[in-house]
């Protein structure tokens, strides 16, 4: 199938989603995003102001520390089947020498949450980091108030291992940051997860 | 200077930056450095270190010596969160004759008085490697919480590695006056090292070119 360059090129794809390269369409989005819920609830209760000139700076930034780094990253975007930006994936802080990365991601579109397409981008994205980049070990952190995520890696095998008292505030209250591990010997690889989680006949239920 | 029961607290110049050299290649440095890569450190990285650190708004380095003036460590803060009060906390016991006494967790606590009592941080975090058991006993004895284990998060020597995480509340900090108290710190009467030879003293070296 020929991709027009305004529908992105899927790299990985899923069920519900496809991870595409985080291109110009998404850049255009991203200060609608850095700006809204998504960002609280990525930031663990930080509310920023960004102004484009600012999410520009910070991206040349990024793309220069990447270039000469000892951690480089790789950011995918992620977009509906009918190629509808709605959100990104990172694998960043790629230790070599340790053969581990932090998983980083958002739904920068709310009225997507809850529909099963961060899990679906979750099970690409670890796939990936095992089974291309070779890593061995896969980490995250988040506030302890962040319902989805707990139960997305309750779901998905990540355990628990730290948890960091009051950590972190979000709207006037101190939570707990936790951080989650999956080691690549626990990975059941996607297909058995798609399995597991039952995820076919819910992606048919949620497109249709 | 900040003046502690065993030790002080002072700026990071002079002779500790020729100790650095050393350190920065010793056991004590790489483990309390796990998050980074096992390599060498040249003259030239060591000073970069210093100066990034000097630019640092976020921590800082700071030397701690003991009452007779001779250079133990550093201790470090970093990655300050001004949102939430948060930083992580290092202890370096450069002089390994110090490893495991009064003088290093001293060292640790002043850096915890400083954080709390001057800086106003609600929180702290700490690490170790899994098997370093002198670094669990003075955590402990300083009042922080073991909060978890990153799973095989490190290699070392051939090994995939824990690493256990502590923390510290500000209102589990009791002061350092009280906890000084309650831990009865005792000096380990440690003679002090001969005093280092000045390498390239340029004032000296102008002094002899004016004779
Ligand atoms: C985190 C995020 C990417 C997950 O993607 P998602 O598509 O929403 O996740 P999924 O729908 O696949 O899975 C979330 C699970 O949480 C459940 N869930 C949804 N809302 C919930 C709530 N308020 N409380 C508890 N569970 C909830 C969902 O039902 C689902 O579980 P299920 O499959 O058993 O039904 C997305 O929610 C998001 O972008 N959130 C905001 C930013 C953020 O938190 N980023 C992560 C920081 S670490």
């Amino acid at each position: 199938m020929a991709h027009s360059t305004d529908s992105g090129h899927p790299l990985l794809e899923g069920l519900l989603v496809d991870l595409t390269p985080f291109d110009k369409r998404f850049v255009e989005l991203e200060h609608k995003w850095e700006n809204g819920p998504a960002a609280f609830w990525g930031d663990m209760g930080d509310r920023q102001f960004f102004t484009r000139d600012h999410l520009r700076s910070r991206r040349e930034r990024n793309a220069a520390e990447r270039e000469n780094d000892s951690s480089p990253a790789v950011t995918f975007g992620i977009q509906t089947k009918d190629s509808t930006p709605i959100g990104l994936f990172v694998v960043a802080y790629i230790q070599p020498a340790f053969r581990t990365a932090i998983l980083g991601a958002y739904i920068g579109e709310p009225e997507y949450w809850g529909g099963g397409y961060g899990t679906d981008a979750l099970l690409l994205v670890v796939d990936y980091a095992f089974d291309w980049l070779d890593l061995r070990r896969l980490w995250l952190v988040t506030m302890s108030l962040n319902a989805r995520v707990l139960r997305q890696m309750d779901k998905v095998g990540f355990t628990m291992e730290n948890r960091q008292r009051n950590a972190t505030l979000a709207d006037g209250t101190w939570y707990d940051i936790v951080m989650y591990g999956l080691l690549r010997d626990e990975w059941p690889g996607r297909a058995a997860m798609l399995e597991r989680l039952n995820l076919w006949p819910r992606a048919q239920a949620t497109k249709g | 200077m900040i003046e502690g029961k065993l030790v002080d607290l002072v700026p990071f110049e002079d002779d500790y930056a020729t100790y650095l050299e050393s350190w920065m290649n010793e056991e004590a440095w790489f483990r309390a450095h796990l998050w980074e890569r096992r390599e060498p450190h040249t003259e030239d990285m060591v000073k970069k270190f210093i100066e990034k650190m000097e630019k640092n708004e976020r921590g800082a380095l700071i030397g701690f010596q003991a009452k007779n003036g001779d250079p133990i460590g550093c201790v470090i803060f970093d990655h300050e969160w001004s949102r939430v009060r948060k930083a992580d906390v290092t202890v370096v016991v450069g002089d390994t004759r110090y490893e495991g006494t009064d003088e290093a967790l001293d060292g640790l606590l002043m850096l915890l008085r400083y954080c709390f009592e001057t800086r106003s941080l609600h929180r702290v975090d700490a690490v170790a490697l899994t098997f370093d058991e002198v670094k669990f006993d003075m955590y402990e004895r300083a009042g922080f919480a073991h909060e978890g284990t990153l799973r095989q998060h490190i290699r070392y020597d051939g090994d995939y590695v824990d690493i256990e995480m502590f923390g510290l509340l500000e209102d589990e900090w009791p002061g350092y006056e009280t906890i000084t108290e309650k831990l009865g710190l005792q000096p380990s009467g440690l003679e002090p090292k001969p005093k280092l030879e000045k390498k390239d003293d340029k004032d000296g070296a102008k002094d002899n070119d004016k004779k």
